[in-house]
C-alpha cells in the first residue's frame, strides 16, 4: 500500500474500520495462509471489498462469536493466519474464555480486531461502546494489545500484528473523518512508543484515536508556557518500559484513553512506575468507572473530559 | 482543463479505475470499485479537488456522476464542457 | 466385519481399561474422572484401532484428528495414546503428578499426540470445524473426529458449533455424543433435561444416528456401511454406561471424579480377568 499525501487522507476520512477492511485485503493478497473470519459485520468492518475479492479466504461464522474464536484456532492450529473481527465488546468480552484457553493457554496464533472501540458508537449506548477490554484481555497472558491512533496506524499495526508471532488484540477507535497524527510513513513496532511531540514539564501518554486531543491540549498547555512531552503509547501491552523509565523525570504524568481509568493504559503505566521508589504523580484521564448517558462522540468525550479544553483544565489543577 | 474533465478525472482518481470503465451514466454500487469505501474516497476527492465541503445528506443522496453535477452546482461549481 | 478385527478391538479396549485404572490408582488423593473416561472406551477403542488413519509421527499431517471436547474423560485417550506408542507406560504413572504432562484435562503436547488442551466444556467441536474447514480447504480428505458429553451439550458454544457446522457442509466432522446420561452432580434429566438429542442435532443439519457405544460390532458397522451422500457432519449419539466396566462404578455417579483406593483397585483388576 503506497502511504502517500493522498493515500492518508482518503483512509482519514472513510475512517479505521474501513482502512482496516482495505489493508487486510492489501494484505491477503500478499500472504497465502491468511483468512478473516467474522461475525456478521463485513459491512461495518469494511470487508466488503475483501468478500468479493477473496471469498474463499473469508468466513463469515454469524453472530456466534464463542464459536468464531474457536474456529479461527481450529484454523490457525492447521497453519492459517487468521484474522478475526467484529465489534469490540463481542470480539473480547462475549468469547473471554475462548481468548485466555485458546490463545493465551494453547498460543493459537490470531490477530483479533475489535472495531468501534471506545466511545464512538455512542449513540448505541454502552452495549457497544466497550470501555473494557483492555483491563479484561490485559490479564490474559500470550496477548499483544496495540491501539492505533490513526488509520495509517491502523495499517501498520495490523501488518506488524499478522507478522507476529504473538495473538494481538487490535483495538480500533475512532470514527469517520478520523483525525490525521501521522502524514507520512514512518517506524512502527509492536511494543515501541512513538513520541509525537517532546517537552519536559509534564509527559501525556495516550492510545488510540483520544491521542488527538492529546495533542491539541499540549498545544494550549505549550502556550501557557508548560512544555508538554505527547507519547503515542499505541501498544498497552507488552508495555514501553524505556519510555516510562525516562517519565521519572517529568513533574507530571498524564494518562489519558477511551477506556475505564481501572484496567486500561492508566493502570499498566502505574502499575510499571510503582516500582520506583517515588515515581511522579500520575494523572488518570479516562471513563471514571461509570456508564453515563448515550450520545454523539463528540458529545461523550466531552462529557467523559476528554475533549482538549477538559484535558488542560484537569492537567492545569494537578500541576501543583 | 475544462471543469467537466477535471469532474471526471477525479472519478477515474478516487475510484482508482482506468477510463476505459468509466461513462457518464455510471451510478453507485454500479462497480465494484464505487462501494462504500470508494464512495468515501470520491466524495474526499471532490472536496479537495474543488475545495469545497459536502453536506451528508448531498454524499448520500450522491448517486451517480450525473447527479453530482447538479449536486455540485449547489457549492457554486458549474461543470461545462 | 471380520471376527479377528472385533477381537482386536476388544483387546484394545481392555488395555485401555487396565491402563485407565492403574492411572486412577496412581492419581491417589488427586482422584481422577473415571467414570466418564470408562464410557467412552470402545468408542476410542473403535477409533484408534479401526478407523483412524493414523502413524507413528503424531504430528504427520496426513492424519485423521482426534478432539476430546469432553476433556475430563482424558484418562481414557491418554490410555489410548499409550496403546498406540505415543506414550510410555512409565509416562502413564506420572499422571497429575507435579508438572506432568498428563493432567486431569489434556494439556496440548503435539509431540505425544495430544492435539488441544480442553477441559473447558463446549469448546472442541468449534476447534474440530476449524480443523474440518482446513482440510477442506487443502483438499486432503481426512476426517476429524470430536467426543462431546451429554452434560455438555447444555453449553451454548456447542450449539453455536451445531449451527456452523451444517452450515459449512462439513461431510468430513464426526461426533460422539457420550450419552451415558449422567453429568457433574446427577443425572440430565435431573440437572438440565437435554431429552431426544438425536432430533436436536437432526434439526441443525446434521446426519445422525443412535447407537449402543458400547458394541464394538455396531461402531464398526457404522463406518463400514456409512454412504456419504448428503454433504452434512455426522453425529453418532452413543448410548452409554457411566463407569462401564466395574462393577463398583457402572451407572454411579459418585465416580464422575474420586479415588479409586487398593481395594477397588484390586477388585477392577479381577473383574477385568474375568470379563473378558
Amino acid at each position: 500500500m503506497i502511504i502517500d499525501e493522498r493515500n492518508i487522507k482518503m483512509w482519514s476520512t472513510i475512517g479505521a474500520r474501513a482502512t482496516f477492511g482495505i489493508a487486510a485485503l492489501e494484505i491477503a493478497k500478499k500472504i497465502d495462509n491468511l483468512i478473516v473470519c467474522t461475525c456478521d459485520v463485513s459491512t461495518s468492518a469494511g470487508l466488503d471489498r475483501f468478500r468479493k475479492t477473496l471469498p474463499d479466504k473469508y468466513y463469515d461464522l454469524g453472530i456466534a462469536e464463542q464459536n468464531l474464536i474457536g474456529v479461527a484456532a481450529g484454523l490457525a492450529s492447521e497453519g492459517y493466519n487468521v484474522i478475526t473481527t467484529t465489534f469490540a465488546p463481542f470480539q473480547t468480552l462475549r468469547c473471554c474464555e475462548q481468548i485466555k484457553v485458546n490463545l493465551g493457554y494453547m498460543k493459537q496464533k490470531i490477530c483479533m480486531v475489535g472495531i468501534g472501540s471506545g466511545l464512538a458508537l455512542g449513540t448505541l449506548g454502552f452495549t457497544h461502546c466497550c470501555v473494557e477490554d483492555v483491563g479484561v484481555l490485559r490479564s490474559i497472558p500470550n496477548l499483544n494489545i496495540v491501539s492505533p491512533a490513526d488509520s495509517l496506524e491502523t495499517i501498520k499495526a495490523l501488518e506488524a500484528a499478522v507478522n507476529s508471532e504473538k495473538s494481538t488484540y487490535l483495538r480500533l477507535t475512532g470514527s469517520s473523518n478520523n483525525p490525521i497524527i501521522y502524514n507520512k510513513d514512518y517506524e512502527f513496532k509492536i511494543g515501541k512508543s512513538v513520541t509525537l511531540v517532546d517537552g519536559n514539564d509534564i509527559i501525556i501518554f495516550c492510545a488510540g484515536a483520544i491521542t488527538k486531543n492529546c495533542l491539541t491540549a499540549a498545544e494550549i498547555l505549550q502556550k501557557k508556557n508548560i512544555s508538554v512531552k505527547v507519547v503515542n503509547m499505541h501498544t498497552i501491552k507488552p508495555i514501553d518500559k524505556n519510555i516510562l523509565d525516562e517519565s521519572q523525570n517529568f513533574k507530571l504524568i498524564v494518562s489519558v484513553e477511551e477506556h475505564n481509568i481501572y484496567g486500561g493504559l492508566g493502570s499498566a503505566i502505574a502499575e510499571y512506575n510503582s516500582t520506583f521508589t517515588n515515581s511522579p504523580k500520575q494523572l488518570f484521564l479516562g471513563i471514571k468507572d461509570i456508564y453515563g448517558s448515550g450520545g454523539t462522540y463528540d458529545y461523550l468525550k466531552e462529557k467523559h473530559r476528554l475533549d482538549p479544553e477538559k484535558i488542560v483544565e484537569d492537567i492545569l489543577k494537578n500541576l501543583d | 482543463m475544462s471543469s467537466k474533465e477535471k469532474y471526471k478525472e477525479i472519478f477515474v482518481k478516487s475510484l482508482s479505475i482506468d477510463n476505459a470503465k468509466f461513462h457518464e451514466k455510471l451510478k453507485y454500487n454500479e462497480i465494484p470499485e464505487w462501494d462504500s469505501i470508494g464512495h468515501m474516497t470520491l466524495m474526499s476527492g471532490l472536496e479537495e479537488g474543488f475545495n469545497i465541503s459536502l453536506e451528508t445528506d448531498d454524499i448520500v443522496d450522491f448517486s451517480s456522476f450525473e447527479k453530482g453535477i447538479e449536486i455540485l452546482q449547489k457549492y457554486k461549481v458549474k461543470i461545462d464542457e | 466385519m471380520d471376527k479377528s478385527n472385533i477381537n482386536k478391538i476388544q483387546n484394545f479396549s481392555k488395555s485401555i481399561r487396565r491402563n485407565i485404572i492403574d492411572m486412577a490408582f496412581s492419581a491417589g488423593a488427586s482422584s481422577a474422572h473415571l467414570g466418564g473416561a470408562l464410557s467412552i472406551v470402545e468408542i476410542i477403542s473403535t477409533l484408534f484401532c479401526h478407523v483412524m488413519k493414523y502413524n507413528d509421527d503424531p504430528q504427520w499431517q496426513d492424519r485423521d484428528r482426534f478432539i476430546l471436547s469432553k476433556g475430563h474423560a482424558c484418562l481414557a485417550y491418554y490410555a489410548a495414546l499409550c496403546e498406540i506408542g505415543y506414550i510410555s507406560k512409565d509416562e502413564l504413572q506420572t499422571f497429575e503428578k507435579d508438572s506432568s504432562k498428563l493432567l486431569g484435562h489434556p494439556v496440548i503436547n503435539r509431540e505425544i499426540g495430544i492435539d488441544f488442551s480442553n477441559g473447558s466444556l463446549g469448546m472442541g467441536l468449534s476447534l474440530g470445524i476449524g480443523v474440518a474447514l482446513s482440510l477442506k480447504k487443502r483438499k486432503k480428505n481426512n476426517r476429524v473426529f470430536v467426543i462431546i458429553g451429554d452434560g455438555e451439550c447444555n453449553e451454548g458454544s456447542v450449539w453455536e458449533a451445531a449451527m456452523a457446522a451444517s452450515h459449512f457442509k462439513l461431510n468430513n466432522l464426526f461426533i460422539f455424543i457420550d450419552n451415558n446420561k449422567f453429568q457433574q452432580t446427577g443425572t440430565n434429566d435431573q440437572i438440565m433435561k437435554t431429552s431426544d438429542l438425536r432430533s436436536k442435532w437432526e434439526s441443525f443439519g446434521w446426519e445422525t444416528i443412535d447407537i449402543d457405544g458400547h458394541n464394538i460390532k455396531e461402531l464398526c458397522n457404522y463406518f463400514e456401511s456409512m454412504e456419504d451422500s448428503e454433504l452434512k457432519p455426522k453425529a453418532i449419539i452413543a448410548n452409554t454406561v457411566k463407569g462401564k466396566g466395574f462393577s463398583f462404578s457402572e451407572n454411579n455417579n459418585d465416580w464422575h471424579h474420586s479415588i479409586l483406593t487398593k481395594k477397588l483397585y484390586d477388585q477392577a483388576l479381577e473383574e477385568l480377568e474375568v470379563n473378558k
